[in-house]
């Protein structure tokens, strides 16, 4: 391969929401470019993991970059609307013990950071800090939708993400991909892998379509990792020394009733020995079990979804997925770059799946190598941020189990086992208990949790920040006892103007949402 | 209060109509639904936008008649000043139904609780015979010009929809009195994307008498200033005494 030959042909290794967003996002960023061609090799054999049904925030840009309408997505995805994470159980398990990851920022974050002031606050009104400095609680608890109907597509009274079916999103993306986006589909088996000999991948050779030829190679071929594992052999860096989660349970649950209320956050209820999701869609829930094989046996867990789930749990088809925690050690190695299942995975515990899909489909989209020379620079660009980011993500993981106070089971005390801890945390960890997370904590350009999500983490959880350094000055101080009443302010004004969540895709799925 | 029910000339010949109080329907309404049927009339005096249903999100046409809930500016001196009051104004206590009976469509109803409804003043809707009178003529004449207007402003809208041709219109305004007030929720032509459009389609836009309506729209996006003057003459008259305290 001539180094300055220009990059034009992309070739994606496999369907699933990881390979439709990916080739998606490439051809709409270049759809004005007719020299770049994105072709995406499906096998028509094996059907996708579908793992991710929790989105964040970013995928309403995403599907805006798509050129996708948002009433269309919520139709045909039986979407609906997400506004952060519910964690119950996690620090005592009692019945009372919950604290919420919402998606809105505390009131006035850029103006004061009351994580100062929070604590003067609760020991007044016995209030939570996220009900303190957030109206997000207050809206998830009542079941109210982020948004009304008069709200354009992709608009909202607060910030929001989705929950979504996996496969729905795969067969919708895939006809948008190829019918507006001129994505090539093909459906064949990828049998050999030919090179040049720079040890660059120059064509795959299907059983069904022949041989296919590219510039870039996407592997998103899920557990497999056809071309980053069994060609390249990249090594994989697990985790589960830090997060023990190994294994899931999954079921779908249908609602009891047609107009059934559905949940606008995602549950999360500590076990054992795990956690067992809850993710509320329009027609059926996705629950499930996720815990440590080395903690539990895999019969408790199920006992224990079962008990979760309810009445019919035994009539439900059951699936079993192995949790290997872990990552490449490089994701883009020669003209092969890895996204989605085959890069790596975690615990779905913040919904990290389809995230690191869409940053890893935004990069390679946005910074897609000219020519063949450069392809390097950018390939060495794309392994220093994925890494930085997969190390944050799995900091923030671990932060959630080592904050906890259960000993009911050696998983939770095993958990808070220092030398399970990366350094990277536990020097984070010295820092706040003196210095409330701030913004300057987390400097990357590639950050994917900002200083807030520690902060509602931290005290949702019951880390107290000693208020002793620095003495605060009267002014900030009044800033911040104006932001708490403003919370309060904005509370009433959301409970007021939100329909539930229910009502609103009703109406949606009725009226749909105007583009502005 | 409102109870619809169609009209019968056996059940309905003694009721009359005081058409003193029809416009008294629009007294503190600060958005009135219009038709584009009706812009030619509307734009002598009202800003045409649009704005969201509350219950379905989907976009009205209306006149802009005042800058709050309940604020009608043309109501003055209890009477709807203007020289042209738009159809679902004046076509109070009409209004169009189906008839479940027969399903038929477009039958003739009326609010029996309507405040204009009397059995003494105004204007009879049949005669000794049960004959419609040339009033009630009138009234179904107003009803079917609605009619056709809603069908008209519907395909206007979609179309306004399809070519993404709408925009969030912010005003904010200080008043007289100093206040400032911002009005969210209204939406306007995009005047720069209509611009840009292609020959091709602006000749279908223009055959189709959109184009005319676009611009009419556009126009009449002046009378804002004359709703704003009004206002100010308003707060002006309300105390010659005090003027506010500063703030």
């Amino acid at each position: 391969m001539m180094s300055n030959q220009a990059i034009n042909s992309v070739v994606i290794v496999g369907g699933g929401t990881a390979g439709w967003i990916t080739a998606g996002r490439i051809a709409a960023e270049h759809q004005h470019n007719p020299s770049i061609e994105v072709t995406l090799i499906e096998s028509p054999d094996i059907s996708p993991i579908g793992v991710g049904e929790g989105t964040w925030p970013t995928m309403r840009t995403t599907l805006l970059k798509l050129g996708i309408s948002e009433s269309d997505f919520i139709n045909q995805c039986d979407g609906s609307f997400k506004q952060g994470a519910k964690f119950a159980k996690w620090v005592t398990g009692e019945d009372d013990d919950f604290y919420y990851h919402p998606l809105v920022l505390p009131q006035g974050f850029h103006k004061t950071n009351l994580a100062k002031y929070w604590h003067e606050q609760h020991q007044k009104s016995g209030k939570s800090f996220s009900e303190l400095v957030c109206y997000q609680e207050a809206i998830c608890e009542q079941g109210l939708a982020p948004k009304t109907i008069r709200h354009g597509e992709f608009d909202a009274l607060a910030n929001y993400a989705y929950h979504l079916d996996s496969a729905k999103f795969s067969a919708f993306l895939q006809q948008h991909c190829t019918e507006k986006l001129g994505v090539k589909h093909v459906l064949a088996n990828v049998e050999s892998i030919t090179s040049h000999d720079n040890n660059d991948i120059a064509s795959v050779i299907t059983k069904e379509a022949g041989e296919i030829f590219g510039d870039l190679f996407v592997d998103c071929t899920g557990f497999s990792a056809l071309l980053i594992g069994k060609h390249y052999d990249v090594e994989f860096v697990p985790c589960d020394d830090v997060l023990f989660i190994d294994t899931a349970l999954a079921v779908q649950v249908p609602y009891e009733l047609d107009d059934s209320p559905i949940a606008s956050h995602t549950i999360s209820t500590a076990q054992d020995a795990g956690w067992i999701w809850d993710i509320g869609l329009q027609h059926r829930r996705g629950v499930g079990h996720v815990f440590s094989s080395r903690h539990t046996s895999k019969e408790r867990a199920y006992e224990q979804l079962g008990k979760y789930v309810g009445e019919g749990f035994e009539q439900l088809q059951l699936r079993e997925i192995p949790i290997k925690s872990g990552h490449r050690k490089i994701f883009w190695k020669n003209n092969c770059v890895a996204v989605g299942l085959s890069a790596g995975f975690l615990e779905p515990l913040e919904a990290s799946a389809l995230v690191l899909v869409e940053l890893s489909a935004q990069l390679i989209a946005e910074q897609l190598p000219a020519c063949r020379q450069v392809m390097d620079v950018v390939a060495n660009r794309f392994n220093q941020t994925f890494d930085y980011r997969w190390q944050r993500i799995i900091d923030f993981l671990k932060l959630h189990y080592m904050l906890s106070k259960r000993t009911d089971n050696a998983f939770w005390v095993d958990n808070r086992n220092p030398d399970t801890i990366p350094n990277s945390l536990q020097e984070l960890m010295t820092l706040w208990q003196y210095h409330p997370p701030a913004d300057h904590d987390f400097s990357s350009n590639n950050e994917v949790f900002p200083a807030a999500s520690y902060q509602y983490v931290l005290y949702g959880m019951g880390f107290v920040t000693e208020n002793l350094t620095h003495a605060v000055c009267d002014r900030d101080h009044n800033l911040a006892l104006q932001q708490f009443q403003l919370n309060q302010q904005a509370i009433s004004k959301a409970s007021r103007l939100l329909p539930s969540n229910r009502e609103l895709i009703n109406k949606i799925r009725q009226y749909g949402l105007q583009s502005v | 209060m409102s109870k619809l029910v169609a009209l019968n000339p056996l059940h309905h010949r003694h009721l009359k109509v005081d058409t003193k109080k029809v416009e008294e329907y629009g007294a503190d309404l600060h958005m009135i639904p219009v038709g584009v049927n009706e812009f030619a009339k509307i734009v002598a005096q009202f800003p045409i936008l649009f704005t969201k249903n509350a219950q379905t999100g989907q976009f009205n046409c209306i006149a802009l008649t005042g800058f709050e809930e309940g604020e009608n500016l043309f109501w003055q001196n209890a009477q709807f000043d203007s020289v042209y009051i738009p159809l679902s104004v004046m076509r109070q206590p009409f209004f169009v139904g189906q008839d479940e009976q027969s399903g038929q469509d477009y039958v003739m109803c009326i609010n029996e609780l309507s405040s204009v409804l009397s059995k003494t003043e105004g204007e009879a809707l049949f005669d000794e015979n049960g004959q419609a009178t040339p009033f009630l003529a009138q009234a179904q004449e107003c009803l079917a010009q609605l009619v056709s207007g809603e069908q008209q402003t519907f395909d206007y809208i979609q179309m306004l929809n399809d070519l993404k041709l709408l925009v969030p219109l912010s005003l904010e305004f200080t008043f007289i009195d100093e206040q400032s007030r911002k009005i969210q929720g209204l939406y306007s032509i995009d005047e720069d994307k209509l611009k840009q459009l292609d020959g091709k389609t602006l000749e279908k836009l223009n055959s189709s008498g959109s184009l005319q309506l676009m611009y009419t729209q556009i126009a009449s996006l002046a009378q804002i200033y004359v709703l704003l003057n009004k206002k100010n003459q308003k707060l002006g008259e309300v105390d010659p005494w005090f003027s506010a305290a500063a703030e």
